[in-house]
């Protein structure tokens, strides 16, 4: 179908693009000898490792089974011996557990039947069972995304990608356009709902084009910075809001990234679980930045070698440049929310250390949100994050970034407010 | 690799305090060039040694903050590297708000140095001073030296082109209230034969700063509006609707430079939308307020009187986030 203009949300920054890789086919990353498969890449409780060290397994087995009803399943993305089940270091300053497989030659595969036609509960549970989450960041178990305490009309699909650097939906969404219609058909089946959308920036011409020839209602985007948040997309879309405090099928839509939709069609046409996903790696700082099909557990430096190597380097950042983790060092994995590594160099990122508030009022010019992240982090750097909540907005902020981005004094508004969110959540329990 | 580790986000707009002040003090070189075009060299002076002075006052405050005489010479570039500007704003508003007065030149030093060293810096510099700088210091130069503030003709004669006896704002407003207008809005509008400060009299050259500032996102647009709005509106109806004494009243004094350049100081204003919008009518509504009741000049005291008010204003407005649903009254019992 013809693409429809969304209406642009409130707020929000324009940010330059950076997307270098955006015309680059995605590339399989050359076998690795070791991946390192965390056991929570999901929001909700770790996965309950079902193996033990010196065992074989086979590509795509289930290593790990979800636990609690908010939780998701871990498959093995090599075939190989497992020499490890032990806690790690995540690259982000913490401990995780993982389990490590040492790759070998047998290269033999274990997936599921494929399901023809199959019937909503079967969506379902194939989607549970392949361990599918949301591969947009947050890592939302998808099956239980696609079950919503009330009734829902809209399924949108979420292609925005407005983080500025990372092309990985790009690149799908170009040359994987019938497996995401498809895996979105399916998503739509389970939740028993007409109505897909699929949302996609301006600044994706031909994905866009791709996906006008599909059978999907295209909604071309205003290129605004958080335009694939939840609550802001959903506004665009389909000009509802999503009440504050509340989730998004309040307002009877459910939000699935495109990826997820790929992973979807995947799980239920050949049976094979989430063990790759697309990765961009991008920045200044590596010398040939690449969409690189990994499996889960790559090494961070198997997917630096493969690109060429590092150049002057001073930030390695896991995710888009305005929510990413910065990492310690080049031992992070890929996971499943893994959208591509940064390497930014000195001249992209930020090193000035911030000055005195001028009292501008640009971070809330540019607050989706609509709150006063300025107040929010005066209070908060006093310590009394109650005065924080009521003068500044706390719990409903997005954790976009957009202040600490846009602040002329370069100060860390969106730290002091996860800060805050932090503190409150601690006080309350 | 040596990689830094810092929170999100990892990429930061180019724009910094430093590029805003710039762009105020260009906003502002088109009312310092025409306050030198009508004033003359005195004027020149008198903005050169406020704006030295201002900046000679912040060096010295560093370099005995940072005790730079045992540190060395990075701590010396250190302060170049921090230098944000604001010194230099404040010292040429101070010296576009102050009367060109060739004989009393150690006026705008002082108020200079009073303006930085104690209403800036000794609050803990940018940023943190409660009233604005450039207004403190008018105001410390009004009450020290109110003869020549208040009444310049009297202290250093004839100096605009046209060779007119000098009168502050405040008695070109005084006489135009009392419906005797010497000067068409035209003349008050270009501040051709219009006696005042340097930097007030000409409109043309505030408006073209006003229009450069909103073309740069330094101000927004609507607010300067508002408070020049507002007092013009509220003069034509505490004169019982006579709508005669709109545009003098907009157009005389220093209204025009304290609606575009003091009142919207980020610093000493509301830090809300809304906030803000009360700030400036009440702004207006104060200024013509007491105009009718002193008949004299009072944007500066207005101005600094509001600036202690921003504080409660930023505590009476509350944020109302996106998808803010209104809470239901519940039943009288």
């Amino acid at each position: 179908m013809k693409a429809i203009k969304g209406k642009p949300f409130f707020r929000g920054v324009r940010l330059a693009g950076h997307k270098v890789t955006q015309h680059l086919k995605a590339e399989c990353l050359p076998p690795v000898a070791e991946v390192c498969i965390p056991l929570r890449q999901h929001l909700g409780a770790p996965a309950v490792p079902l193996v033990e060290k010196g065992r074989h397994v086979k590509k795509g087995e289930c290593i790990a089974a979800a636990q609690g009803s908010v939780s998701a399943n871990v498959h093995a993305s090599v075939a190989g011996a497992v020499v490890a089940v032990e806690d790690r270091p995540d690259g982000k300053g913490g401990m995780q557990p993982v389990v490590v497989i040492r790759a070998d030659d047998t290269q033999e595969t274990q997936y599921l039947a494929p399901l023809k036609d199959p019937s909503k509960e079967e969506i379902l549970e194939r989607i549970a069972a392949c361990g599918i989450v949301g591969m947009g960041g947050a890592g939302f178990p998808t099956h239980v995304k696609l079950r919503p305490p009330v009734k829902v009309d809209t399924l949108i699909i979420n292609g925005a990608e407005c983080e500025p650097y990372l092309t990985c939906d790009d690149v799908l969404m170009r040359f994987c356009r019938e497996e995401i219609v498809r895996g979105a058909s399916y998503m739509a089946k389970a939740l028993g709902v007409e109505n897909v959308t699929i949302a996609i920036e301006r600044n994706k011409p031909q994905a866009i084009a791709a996906f006008e020839e599909t059978s999907l209602r295209v909604v071309s985007l205003k290129k605004q910075y958080p335009m694939g948040a939840e609550k802001q997309l959903i506004y665009c879309c389909t000009g509802r809001k999503v009440p504050l405090g509340k989730l998004p099928a309040d307002a009877g839509v459910i939000v699935q990234n495109a990826a997820t939709a790929l992973a979807v069609c995947e799980a239920i046409e050949t049976g094979k679980p989430l063990i790759s996903r697309v990765v961009t790696l991008t920045g200044a700082g590596v010398k040939q930045p690449k969409n690189l099909v990994c499996p889960i557990g790559a090494p961070l430096s198997a997917l630096i070698a493969a690109c060429g190597g590092e150049q002057n380097a001073v930030k390695l950042v896991a995710a888009g440049p305005m929510t990413g983790t910065a990492l310690t060092g080049t031992d992070a994995v890929v996971t499943k929310t893994t959208g591509g590594f940064l390497l930014l160099t000195d001249r992209e990122t930020n090193t000035d250390p911030p000055t005195n508030c001028i009292n501008c009022g640009r971070c809330a010019d540019v607050c989706p949100m609509k709150l006063m992240p300025m107040q929010t982090e005066f209070y908060a750097n006093a310590g009394e994050y109650e005065n924080a909540a009521k003068y500044g907005g706390v719990q409903s902020c997005i954790e976009c970034g957009a202040c600490s981005y846009i602040c002329p004094a370069r100060r860390p508004l969106a730290q002091a407010i996860k800060t805050a969110k932090e503190q409150l959540r601690r006080k309350k329990a | 690799m040596n990689l830094v580790i810092s929170a999100a986000p990892h990429i930061r707009a180019p724009r910094t305090t430093k590029h805003i002040m710039l762009d105020v003090l260009v906003a502002l070189l088109p009312a310092a060039a025409a306050g030198i075009v009508y004033f003359g060299w005195a004027a020149a002076v008198t903005i050169v040694l406020a704006m030295a002075s201002a900046f000679v006052t912040e060096f010295c405050w560093y370099i005995v903050e940072h005790k730079i005489w045992k540190n060395g010479k990075e701590t010396f570039f250190a302060f170049f590297r921090t230098f944000d500007f604001t010194s230099l704003v404040t010292g040429l508003l101070l010296a576009l708000c102050s009367p060109a007065a060739e004989d009393a030149l150690y006026m705008p030093v002082l108020g200079a140095v009073f303006a930085v060293a104690v209403v800036k810096m000794l609050f803990g510099g940018t940023g943190k001073n409660i009233v604005n700088p450039a207004i403190a210091g008018r105001i410390f130069l009004f009450i020290s030296f109110s003869a020549m503030v208040a009444y310049p003709a009297a202290a250093f004669g004839p100096l605009s082109e046209n060779d007119l006896a000098l009168s502050t704002g405040a008695t070109q407003l005084g006489n135009l209230l009392n419906g005797d207008p010497t000067l068409s809005a035209l003349d008050l509008f270009l501040g051709t034969g219009v006696a005042g400060c340097i930097g007030e009299t000409c409109k043309l050259a505030l408006v073209v700063g006003y229009l450069y500032l909103c073309a740069r996102g330094v101000i927004k647009w609507y607010l300067p509006l508002l408070y020049i709005g507002v007092t013009g509106l509220f003069a034509v109806a505490l004169e019982a609707f006579d709508f005669a004494v709109f545009l003098p009243s907009v157009l005389s004094g220093g209204l025009f430079l304290g609606a575009i350049f003091m009142a919207t100081d980020y610093v000493t204003s509301p830090k809300s939308k809304l906030g803000n919008i009360i700030y400036f009518i009440a702004l207006g509504l104060l200024t013509a307020g007491l105009r009718k009741a002193t008949g004299i000049e009072v944007v500066s005291f207005c101005i600094l009187l509001m600036n202690f008010l921003v504080f409660l204003i930023d505590l009476a407005v509350k944020p109302r986030p996106f998808g803010y649903v209104r809470q239901k009254k519940e039943a009288k019992k």
